[in-house]
């Protein structure tokens, strides 16, 4: 063995090193904690904001008190939450604290903010007129909008999610799958304009469509504003659907064939459960689009037994904002739940949408 | 069962002609390799018989039907994918009915052949698994399983061995010939190992940039190859190619002069290492690698001519690396191929026995 060089030679204080590793390792997760909450308090507030108001607001009373208690409660649980999982040192340790953690915090929810809570802003459930009803509250009476049943808003904005949904889950599935699959001229020109296609403004086209739902006699229609949504999700689902069955492989539909499937089965039975993800991820995301959707239904629908949930938002807004902010928090939150519930019940799945990938 | 003809069958894929004018007949029950590397047609040429790619031209007969227009799904081919191409949303028990499903076959005669499909190839413990969960050896005989379900006329083979590791392989490369004996299906088997087409098959069929160059037992693959090519890529290790002129009723070649009366001009002498020796005079060299085998020894030897393998039995080095050696072969051994046209001219033992120095 040679002598080592001047390099080679390693210091001798390795239990020094080690801590002051230790240490730089602790602080720099400190750090990033500390600002992953700075940047995400203002994003979570005005949820949890939401929720406090559509359950605590009272008519005709401006009060922020509500508000400032439980933010004094919610702001100290997530730095406790976050302290926990700093400083925890196994993962039992780190649950228990969780746990005491979340039991305080119910506790001093229940105590601080609990006697503000009623349901009563959630009126419009049950009365087509509240508009009226929240009004005499105050004393103002006159000029109430005349409101539908807010069911029939849901309903409307059900039925334009879902049947984009379905429109675009067959036409999309159908195309990316040629698209993947079979030669034929202009295909990668079309890849390429499914793309620009996406990269348009959708606002831009508001007059030229508005003319042509007109001529076609589809304005005011709920069919129209599906049809539209459609033409403009497409070509999304079309991009992403590709990449899925260019992850599928050959082999399992030749196979399909020479076991005696044809075409249409070996794509029905073969290759449609293997891009299952895509569609999911798909159908989740076009339901959102279509259940938040604001600017066309209110450029292309007009009588109110159209009004989508959107809509009903809007008009609610207009009219008793001024009066009561708790109604319009409650139908908020009425609004937000379907979207919540279906992305927590696809969550699984949407987080593989990478596993289809994205590919020219 | 079933008898396969090729007639001038060719495929093209744009401007590449994949397969061009082939002929090749395969007799009902006969067990062929198509061999060659990768891209010299062997595959697509399978998938031309399962139905898979249309010819763009000749005629492919089963039992002298001409079938390049009958679609893949009533071709009744069974195939082996590379990567077994298994459906991995159904478990072992529907992959194999899957054929049988399309075949309008009873529920419970359908069970029944899919149990029997699965014991003859030992799968059977595994039926309610699904693909995932199964080893590589394992899926490949689900895979074969369900090719043989549908008792299908012809069975191809795409590299089935090349994803199993080296042991499977060799278990495998038996059970696959002997279940082939025992139904007496027609069996064609692609792949660019020569191994598995000399242990496997009956009859091999070398392919080279789309054409046939030499159809042949093994043995006469090894020991008869009509062209450079394919007596380079048979044999493992590869053929020694020597350098020689030959003019004047003799041949010279590093070494050793001998007569020959096959023309003048440039050869190539091909000699496989088990046919070169250690000798006192000869070529010489220096052993530059020796890659111990087991039963034998390869020595690699580093000569004016370029790299030697010789092979030798035993299992102990008799030489150390780096030491100089002198190297011979008898002309009885050697391929003497036109380097020009790469054919061969004369086989082993068409040389008198004669070595003058």
């Amino acid at each position: 063995m040679a002598a080592l060089t001047e390099l080679q030679r390693l210091p001798g204080d390795w239990d020094g090193l080690a801590a002051r590793a230790r240490s730089l390792r602790r602080a720099k997760a400190a750090a990033l904690y500390a600002f992953l909450i700075a940047v995400s308090l203002p994003i979570i507030l005005p949820y949890f904001w939401l929720v406090t108001i559509a359950f605590s607001a009272k008519t005709g009373v401006a009060d922020t008190m509500v508000l400032w208690r439980s933010t004094a409660v919610f702001v100290p649980t997530v730095i406790a939450f976050w302290l926990a999982a700093i400083l925890a040192q196994n993962r039992r340790q780190m649950w228990l604290a969780i746990t005491a953690i979340g039991l305080i915090a119910t506790a001093a929810f229940a105590l601080l903010i609990g006697p503000d809570l009623h349901p009563r802003n959630f009126i419009f459930l049950v009365e087509p007129d509240f508009a009226s009803v929240v009004r005499s509250r105050s004393g103002v009476v006159r000029g109430a909008v005349q409101f539908p049943s807010v069911w029939k808003a849901f309903g409307n904005s059900l039925l334009i999610a879902g049947a984009q949904t379905v429109i675009v889950l067959t036409v999309a599935s159908l195309a990316a799958y040629y698209l993947s699959r079979f030669q034929f001229p202009a295909r990668a020109a079309m890849l390429r304009s499914l793309l620009v296609l996406h990269a348009f403004p959708v606002l831009t086209l508001i007059v030229p469509m508005f003319l042509m739902l007109y001529w076609m006699g589809l304005l005011d229609t709920l069919f129209g504003v599906i049809l539209v949504l459609v033409a403009f999700e497409l070509p999304f689902a079309v991009f992403i659907m590709k990449g899925f069955f260019d992850a599928v492989p050959w082999d399992i539909e030749m196979s399909a064939l020479t076991d005696g499937a044809s075409r249409r089965q070996a794509f029905l039975r073969v290759v449609l459960p293997q891009v299952r993800n895509g569609l999911l991820a798909i159908a989740v995301f076009t339901f959102i689009r279509g259940w938040e959707e604001y600017i066309f239904v209110f450029t292309f629908l007009i009588r109110n037994t159209n009004w989508t949930m959107s809509l009903y938002m809007y008009y609610v807004r207009d009219d008793v904002m001024g009066v009561d902010y708790g109604v319009v928090s409650a139908v908020g939150v009425f609004y937000l739940v379907p979207s919540l519930v279906l992305y927590l019940a696809a969550q699984r799945y949407l987080m593989q949408m990478s596993i289809g990938g994205v590919k020219g | 069962m079933a008898r396969v003809e090729f007639r001038h069958v060719a495929k093209r894929f744009g401007d590449v002609e994949a397969v061009r004018d082939m002929n090749l007949t395969i007799e009902d029950g006969e067990f062929v390799a198509l061999l060659g590397p990768s891209g010299c047609g062997k595959s697509t040429s399978l998938f031309m018989l399962a139905g898979i790619y249309l010819p763009n031209g000749g005629k492919l007969l089963f039992d002298g039907r001409v079938v390049n227009e009958v679609e893949a799904r009533d071709r009744n081919v069974g195939i082996v994918f590379q990567s077994y191409a298994l459906y991995p949303h159904m478990t072992v028990r529907d992959n194999i009915l899957f054929p049988l499903r399309f075949k309008r076959v009873p529920r419970e005669a359908a069970l029944r052949r899919a149990s029997a499909a699965a014991s003859l190839v030992q799968v059977k413990d595994l039926l309610d698994r699904r693909p995932g969960e199964l080893s590589g050896g394992q899926q490949q005989r689900v895979a074969l399983a369900r090719a043989l379900v549908k008792e299908p006329q012809l069975l191809l083979l795409d590299e089935p061995l090349s994803n199993l590791d080296a042991t499977l392989r060799l278990t495998m490369r038996t059970e696959i010939k002997a279940l082939q004996k025992k139904l007496g299906i027609t069996t064609i088997l692609v792949t660019h190992d020569q191994i598995e087409a000399t242990t496997m098959a009956d009859r091999i069929i070398c392919m080279r940039a789309g054409g046939i160059e030499q159809i042949g037992a093994p043995d006469d693959l090894y020991r008869e190859p009509q062209s450079l090519f394919i007596a380079a890529f048979i044999g493992s290790p590869p053929i020694n190619l020597i350098r020689g002129e030959a003019g004047d009723g003799t041949l010279r070649a590093g070494p050793v002069t001998f007569p020959f009366e096959g023309g003048a001009g440039a050869v190539t002498l091909g000699l496989r290492p088990e046919h070169l020796n250690f000798a006192d005079a000869g070529l010489n060299g220096r052993i530059a690698q020796i890659e111990p085998m087991g039963r034998e020894i390869l020595y690699v030897i580093e000569t004016d001519i370029g790299y030697a393998r010789v092979l030798e039995h035993g299992s102990a080095a008799a030489y150390a690396a780096g030491e100089p050696v002198n190297v011979h072969f008898s002309p009885v051994d050697s391929l003497v191929f036109d380097t020009a046209t790469e054919r061969l001219i004369a086989g082993a033992r068409a040389h008198p026995p004669m070595i003058s120095r």
